[in-house]
């Protein structure tokens, strides 16, 4: 089993390689593998509470680890509250962490 | 000799284009923060992001001069990283891809910045606890 992050700079709603990118994320977490979300970016906009990404709520309903980034948050005007319930917050540092940790950290 | 864990990474972004930019830096000063070495292959646009004759400009649409609108420079930041890497005594290591220098005749660039070529990103992979490669997409 390995460890991997994502770093989710993409949203569903402009670019089309999402698509992939979720199916990457959702086959990895199928198999067993410890998988993490960071959305930074454009790429938190699914994570607002009423936005509609079939595959980036799958993640959700899976069990797979979401967080947004607090700094692109803010930048939208999007606050905590306005979050899915699965979806934490979180900053650069927990990319540093997964790096320092070993782990595989990808960006999307 | 130090036991400080080195983060290698490889970043194409040109300067004042994306927001990828100011996510790469974030990273930086994050790892900095952590107590992390750090060491950038910058490639492509990416190689201005040192290039020392970047200069602030005022606004005229919004009458803001020079100094009210403190445009930000990226040579700026790198210079900051530095310091702050000097003040926590780790290493902050940055090389630019010497080709895609060239193209962009961007050859001057601030202190502490480097030239040198692929090579170099492997070397500097291959010594790291880990890479991230950031790409334009």
């Amino acid at each position: 089993m390995s460890h991997y992050l994502f770093i989710q700079s993409q949203d569903p709603f402009t670019e089309t390689r999402t698509h992939h990118q979720f199916d990457l994320i959702g086959q990895l977490h199928d198999a067993g593998h410890q998988v993490a979300v960071l959305l930074v970016q454009n790429g938190v906009t699914p994570a607002r509470r009423g936005a509609k990404s079939d595959l980036f709520d799958d993640l959700l309903l899976w069990g797979v680890t979401v967080r947004a980034d607090q700094f692109a948050l803010a930048q939208r005007e999007i606050d905590h509250a306005d979050l899915k319930d699965q979806i934490g917050v979180a900053d650069m540092d927990l990319v540093i962490d997964a790096m320092l940790a070993g782990h595989k950290v990808i960006w999307h | 000799m130090s036991d400080t864990k080195t983060l290698t990474f490889a970043f194409m972004e040109p300067p004042f284009e994306s927001e990828r930019t100011v996510t790469f830096f974030r990273l930086l000063d994050a790892a900095l923060d952590r107590g992390a070495g750090v060491r950038v292959f910058a490639y492509e646009g990416a190689v201005a992001l040192a290039f020392a004759r970047q200069q602030p400009h005022g606004n005229a649409v919004h009458h803001r001069d020079s100094e009210e609108e403190d445009h930000p420079l990226t040579k700026d930041w790198i210079a900051a990283l530095q310091e702050k890497a000097r003040s926590k005594g780790i290493g902050f290591e940055w090389i630019n891809c010497g080709l895609c220098v060239d193209e962009r005749g961007v050859n001057d660039v601030i202190e502490g910045c480097g030239r040198g070529g692929p090579p170099d990103l492997w070397r500097y992979a291959s010594e790291a606890h880990n890479t991230l490669t950031i790409g334009t997409r």
